[in-house]
């Protein structure tokens, strides 16, 4: 079975737990799809903090476009997908399970990472693992830096 | 991997069930006001049995065809997969026995035992008798182990709660009405009355309603520390299934203790029905929910789908 894609990007940033990343690992070694996913969210990531770290400015923009390009380069390097990601998660378990459950999930000091894991768990184990992928999908679809599994695999 | 897109109207399901449900719920209340202001010489009991019989065996029906569609979404291995194997045996041992008492306890064209001769009255009788246990005590037993593979997934993901004394007092109520049942039952024996098989049955399944009481007590302290969401909604039909099943049960034992005039027997089938309506949402609801999840044309708002900035991009 192939690993998820949030597993994927987690072991890519090297915060999926040395159990898992043992088990993706060895996938990796036979699985040439995955690997192809992987090459993939690299390359996304590499583009994106590339892009961030050096924003491309057109020199005949006033001053007010200027400083709007400001923030938002200053919003990229905060991780503006990730709390997109985050933002569109937050909204489909407040769909699927409830406010109090959404809450429930943050605790003080848990890094975004970690919510995000949390987050898959419990998709997966109350609503099923077909239809949890189908929502992960459904948040990563239009988010630049990476791309639902379903067209990672066409 | 390709995902199957799904559109057989599951997602609905829930909504229907609530509409059928209110329909029959306000058809036979309005006959029940009817006949009360208007004193009409007929039977309410009567005239309602076999359409009581027919809702209930197809709200169960449903119930079961969700339950199989659910089972098929969790694969081996799936924390969920056992809490849904045995919601889906109590659904078949609600109906199996009692479709098969149905068919074998009359003599019809499906009855092949009445063709080969072998439909003795004591059969039938023996039928009828393994139907109601198992539609009964191994049905709610089923759904205690249910229940309990459940608060113990939601325990682990920090949804359980101490109860609090309104739910304390719910279970303590079913408590003393099952100890009140077998002080009766007792009382009877020992006054040489004689107990039916059907009562002691009855009597079988009470201790485990009442552990089904705690259970659904505490389930819906989980449900409130978890939302009002689409999944949360399938639990907390389960919470009043079993509260509607209990009340059913108090209402049974209620009918000889009044007058026939005062219409009980027909409260007593509509909260049975309003019971099996709830049953049939908990997996319904969960359907609607990965149907929802799996057509996903409508479930994000617009103002989300912005991604990242366009200059990090």
């Amino acid at each position: 079975m192939h690993p998820k894609i949030a597993r994927l990007i987690a072991y890519c940033d090297s915060e999926a737990g040395a159990d898992r990343s043992g088990r993706i690992a060895r996938h990796l070694s036979e699985c040439e799809l995955c690997r192809g996913r992987l090459r993939r969210i690299r390359g996304e990531k590499e583009e994106l903090s590339a892009s961030a770290a050096a924003p491309a400015l057109d020199p005949g923009r006033d001053l007010d476009a200027v400083l709007s390009a400001i923030a938002a380069w200053r919003e990229g390097r905060d991780g503006g997908a990730a709390s997109e990601l985050t933002s569109r998660l937050q909204w489909q378990l407040e769909k699927y399970f409830g406010v109090p459950a959404m809450r429930s999930l943050e605790r003080p000091g848990m890094r975004a990472e970690e919510w995000l894991g949390e987050a898959d768990r419990m998709l997966d184990v109350f609503l099923g693992p077909e239809a949890g992928e189908a929502v992960r999908d459904d948040c990563l679809r239009g988010l630049a830096w990476v791309r639902p599994a379903r067209e990672m695999s066409r | 991997m390709t995902r199957k897109a799904y559109t057989d109207g599951m997602e609905s399901a829930p909504r229907w069930i609530m509409v059928f449900l209110g329909i029959y719920l306000s058809v036979h209340l309005l006959s029940l006001y009817l006949w009360h202001s208007t004193g009409l010489p007929f039977s309410i009991p009567g005239t309602s049995a076999s359409s009581f019989g027919v809702f209930g065996a197809g709200l169960a029906g449903a119930g079961l065809w969700f339950c199989l569609a659910v089972l098929r979404s969790f694969p081996a291995g799936a924390p969920l997969r056992p809490v849904w194997i045995l919601f889906a045996l109590a659904a078949v041992v609600q109906i199996a026995p009692s479709a098969l008492a149905a068919i074998l306890g009359t003599v019809s064209l499906l009855n092949g035992a009445a063709w080969m001769g072998y439909a003795s009255p004591e059969w039938m009788d023996r039928l009828q008798r393994f139907a109601s246990l198992a539609g009964g005590p191994l049905r709610l037993a089923l759904l205690a182990a249910a229940m309990q593979a459940l608060l113990r997934i939601l325990r682990k993901f920090g949804f359980l709660a101490r109860p609090r004394a309104a739910d304390r007092a719910v279970f303590g109520l079913f408590c003393l009405f099952t100890l009140c049942r077998f002080c009766e039952a007792g009382a009877a024996s020992l006054a040489g009355r004689p107990i039916g098989t059907g009562e002691w049955i009855s009597l079988a399944g009470l201790p485990i309603l009442c552990v089904l009481f705690l259970e659904a007590m505490a389930l819906r302290r989980a449900v409130a520390r978890m939302g009002n969401g689409l999944v949360a909604r399938g639990w907390m039909a389960l919470v009043w299934a079993v509260l509607l099943t209990g009340a059913g049960e108090a209402a049974l034992w209620a009918i000889p203790h009044y007058p026939q005039s005062l219409p009980l027997a027909m409260f007593g089938a509509l909260i049975e029905i309003s019971a099996a309506a709830a049953f049939a949402l908990v997996p319904a609801c969960l359907v609607a929910a990965q149907r929802h999840a799996l057509n996903p044309a409508t479930s994000r708002p617009e103002d989300l789908a912005t991604g990242v900035p366009a200059l990090a991009r």
